[in-house]
């Protein structure tokens, strides 16, 4: 398979093409960083992880659409850059803690990050939300499929009834946000007696 | 706060990338010198961020059941036509293959076959472990002790946890560790349990309440969970149908 093909194959495909760049260059890259920044077996694996679900998120976001470089050395610049930030803010390697990583680094934006109290509020509220409302919207932004992809997906009648029940979906979404945010404040006034 | 429909309509347009550049820029002039407005883009920016988060929770835990599964396999060659397990099996892991009937019919193997070919645990995504934690307080023991296998230790915890806070994440995974241990009666439990007391995990209850119902060889019963799971559950019923035919 060509760079070319890899992309289009991960940016139509869904967690088992996700599984299958994992296995391709598993053994390689940790081979790899492992003897270049002397990590444990398990650090090595956590940062290989992250750096897969780098480049599959470039493609799905359409940030990475050709490749001037291969896989292989894309895969390494993105391992490289993760352990030598890691080693930066930290003087020596501590495990990361991917969730969090996650969050800093495909989240938020350097410049205005997302406030903790909200986005804690926001995940307790998408936990509430069940499906298969949770299932569309995260068709639908994360992993950016379009309308009519989701229409076959889920198989609705037809995309306006899916764009119409992801429409339904987000304000309720919203509701439950705001009855968080209720029921936090409400937390926070009664201890502050 | 109170916002109007239209600048709802407007910020999610926003999010959904339907803009045209000058609306952008307007858009952004709006969120820059508007309280009321900015408060409503911060939100829908945390749920969007959220609903992202959630996706690359659910695909880092699935990258950790492929490491797992060739953790488990090493010994299968690489360019075997089995390799391809490996994704469907990390997949089971996570609940969201839904095998419906094509299994039960399709191999010639014993509902104990079967359960140990498609059970694998499923993992912990509802609590942080750090490793090396000396501080751990019993529920984060709970979770650790899952995590590291203790299933014996880790079924103990979270009865006595489950006791006092009956929480979704905890009796799935008990529920796992009650199969694992041999304990199909109690395990049958919790997953019927988390199914008819919670809204949520109600995909993987159902999941591992048909291994239960596969593994004490009540295989019409295991057939009709996973019918109507392939029924309801289109886009993994779909996936699992073209799994299965790579695999085979």
């Amino acid at each position: 398979m060509n760079q070319e093909e890899i992309i289009l194959k991960i940016r139509s495909g869904g967690q088992t093409e996700l599984g299958m760049i994992y296995e391709e260059y598993r053994e390689e890259f940790l081979q790899w960083i492992t003897k270049e920044y002397h990590l444990s077996s398990d650090d090595s694996k956590d940062i290989y992880q992250l750096t897969i679900l780098i480049f599959h998120d470039n493609i799905k976001q359409g940030k990475l659409e050709h490749l001037v470089s291969s896989v292989k050395t894309y895969l390494f610049g993105i391992g490289k850059n993760i352990a030598k930030e890691n080693l930066r803010k930290e003087k020596r390697y501590v495990p990361i803690s991917q969730e969090k990583w996650l969050k800093e680094n495909l989240i938020d934006e350097p410049s205005n990050p997302i406030d903790e109290d909200s986005f804690a509020r926001a995940r307790s509220a998408l936990e509430k939300l069940g499906q298969p409302c949770q299932r569309l919207i995260e068709l639908f932004y994360y992993e950016k499929k379009s309308i009519p992809e989701i229409t076959l997906a889920l198989d609705y009648k037809n995309p306006e009834t899916a764009k119409n029940q992801k429409c339904k979906c987000m304000a309720r979404l919203r509701k439950i946000f705001e009855q968080e945010t209720v029921k936090n404040s409400n937390v926070i006034n009664h201890e502050s007696f | 706060m109170n916002h109007s429909e239209t600048d709802i309509a407007l910020v999610e347009k926003y999010f959904d990338a339907a803009l045209s550049d000058t609306e952008i820029n307007h858009f952004i002039l709006r969120v820059e010198s508007d309280e009321n407005f900015k408060s409503l883009f911060e939100q829908e920016k945390a749920l969007v961020g959220a609903i992202r988060h959630h996706g690359l929770r659910e695909n880092l835990q699935y990258l950790k059941a492929v490491e797992s599964n060739l953790q488990d396999n090493k010994h299968l060659r690489i360019n075997s036509p089995v390799k391809k397990w490996h994704y469907f099996a990390a997949a089971a892991t996570i609940g969201i293959v839904i095998l419906g009937k094509v299994i039960l019919t399709s191999f010639n193997q014993t509902p104990d076959q079967l359960f140990e070919a498609y059970f694998k645990p499923y993992p912990n995504t509802f609590e942080a472990t750090m490793r090396g934690n000396s501080t751990a307080t019993k529920r984060t023991e709970a979770f650790q002790a899952y995590e590291q296998g203790d299933y014996q230790k880790a079924a103990q915890l979270f009865r006595d946890l489950l006791k006092t806070n009956k929480e979704p994440g905890m009796l799935l995974l008990l529920g796992n560790a009650n199969l694992i241990l041999g304990n199909i009666d109690e395990a049958k439990e919790n997953f019927i349990t988390l199914n008819k007391d919670f809204d949520e995990l109600d995909i993987q209850s159902k999941w591992f309440l048909s291994l239960c119902y596969l593994k004490s060889g009540d295989v019409e019963r295991a057939r009709n969970i996973l019918k109507e799971l392939g029924g309801t559950e289109i886009s993994y019923a779909a996936k699992a149908k073209e799994l299965l035919e790579k695999v085979n």
